[in-house]
């Protein structure tokens, strides 16, 4: 019974949260729409431009629902293989996105560096952001 | 298996000699592991402690325990620190400081060694154009294949590295290596890379070379398989000329990871024949429970001008206490059985 109910919430959870979250740049940014590929190399540092504006990822610090989503859905990876990817990249030179403490802040980052790239629940989108991703 | 119980006393003896070196580096190894219990925070075990975007500091050291018929040793086989940043405009930079074999002791020979200079392992910088177009120059691994672009203990799944890793090519480069994304396939990346100058410092290289020249590609397939070439050539300092051509494959899985590397090389030397040498090794890799993996690696190596042919099979057994720490043993069969080994490492990266 309990793999049913398991199965269950991870078939609720995939479609409740479908098209919730979005990427977000600045409105004043020159990025445009980017693909779930790119979305992915920019958080996990294997790129880290659209055309020649230097993009800034940022993440959600914690366990956060929200982060848990983005990376199962965008990243396509589980933590512990992203945290084992930030230990091989550390002997690269590669360090992990910077972190925000809360979707606020991450909106407020997103908003004032230049740059920066994060992904915020659809409904907290306001003028000063753009999506460039809903996922 | 050829382990007798003097030579294992004689390893318990040199852990016994040697226990104020273990305990200086499982202090630093106990300390790193209460640093890191809090996630995310300036210092992460294995990630280093990151004062601002421009200064992160880490390191790592390894220690091994070998024994065979002619071999009994027990050494700290590497001592390094890193330190890189970045600045917000483009510009990186990367310097790794190494003490390689810093301290041995050899219990067939009752003899120690001990490499207290330090050298500069990599010291280089990258300006960052676009995804398309990067500049690396300063001293660099040379990027090819895959076993040499993670060439230390911890982050490897075997105590032991293939022979190919080791002989068929400069694994360092003092030089540029100019990269990126390919705009004609979005998944297809490239070095060129290029040398004309000495090693930065060769104290510990495996292939002091003055010029060398080549392109490396690599197509990822987005599905866990990837698949990579290399072509080039260099000149050792002694005049020695070596053509060679890399090839690569692997496929990585949550639980199982495969991976081969081919390269054939001509060696024409200032003096002698023209040596053809040939390396293949391909290695498989189980993750049976998180922390526990199981390694078997076959490798053929073949110099047809020395007579050098060397058939090697490796089982190996990895426990990482946490991902960073990393507890090998593996067995080690050659087609001379006097050269069969067991070897064992503790690894950390910091």
């Amino acid at each position: 019974m309990r793999w049913l109910i398991g199965v269950f919430l991870v078939w609720y959870v995939q479609f409740a949260f479908a098209g919730e979250f979005v990427v977000v740049v600045s409105s004043s940014s020159k990025v445009g729409l980017l693909d779930s590929n790119k979305v992915r190399d920019l958080f996990l540092k294997k790129r880290s431009f659209s055309g020649k504006q230097k993009l800034i990822p940022v993440n959600l610090l914690g366990d956060n629902e929200i982060r848990a989503e983005f990376e199962r859905s965008v990243l396509r990876m589980r933590r512990e293989e992203i945290n084992h990817l930030w230990i091989k990249d550390h002997f690269l030179g590669i360090s992990p996105p910077v972190t925000q403490a809360s979707l606020a802040s991450i909106r407020l980052f997103v908003e004032r560096v230049d740059g920066a790239i994060g992904y915020l629940p659809k409904d907290m989108v306001n003028d000063n952001l753009k999506i460039v991703h809903e996922f | 298996m050829h382990i007798s119980s003097s030579d294992f006393a004689a390893g318990v003896i040199g852990f016994l000699i040697l226990r104020r070196h273990f305990i200086l580096i499982l202090l630093s190894a106990l300390s790193c592991l209460n640093l890191a219990v809090a996630e995310e925070t300036q210092y992460q075990l294995g990630m280093g402690y990151e004062l601002n975007d421009a200064f992160t500091v880490g390191g790592y050291f390894s220690t091994e325990y070998g024994s065979g018929k002619e071999i009994n040793f027990f050494g700290v086989d590497d001592l390094a620190f890193l330190v890189y940043g970045e600045n917000d405009a483009n510009f990186s930079y990367f310097f790794e400081l190494e003490w390689s074999e810093l301290y041995k002791i050899d219990y067939e020979n009752n003899e120690e060694e001990q490499h207290t200079r330090p050298f500069i392992e990599r010291l280089y910088g990258d300006y960052k154009y676009s995804d398309y177009l990067s500049v690396r120059f300063g001293k660099q691994i040379t990027p090819i294949g895959y076993w040499n672009l993670q060439p230390i203990n911890v982050l490897r799944e075997t105590t032991s590295n293939p022979i190919l890793s080791r002989r068929m090519f400069p694994k360092f480069l003092t030089g540029i290596d100019i990269y990126g994304y390919t705009p004609i396939d979005e998944n297809l990346t490239y070095h060129l890379y290029l040398q004309g100058t000495k090693d930065l410092d060769n104290e510990r290289i495996n292939i002091d070379a003055d010029r060398h020249v080549g392109l490396s590609l690599e197509k990822d397939f987005q599905n866990g398989w990837k698949l990579g070439t290399s072509l080039g050539n260099f000149r050792e300092v002694n005049k020695d000329k070596t053509r060679y051509f890399q090839f690569n494959a692997r496929f990585d899985q949550y639980r199982y990871s495969f991976i081969t590397e081919s390269n054939f090389s001509r060696k024409d030397p200032d003096i002698g024949k023209v040596e053809r040498i040939v390396d293949i090794y391909v290695q498989t890799e189980y993750r049976f429970r998180p922390k526990h993996t199981l390694i078997g690696r076959v490798e053929y190596f073949h110099n047809d001008e020395l007579g050098l042919k060397e058939r090697i099979g490796v089982l190996a057994y990895g426990y990482r206490i946490r991902y960073p720490i990393s507890l090998k043993i593996e067995y080690q069969l050659h087609a001379d059985s006097n050269d069969n080994q067991l070897l064992t490492s503790f690894s950390v990266l910091f």
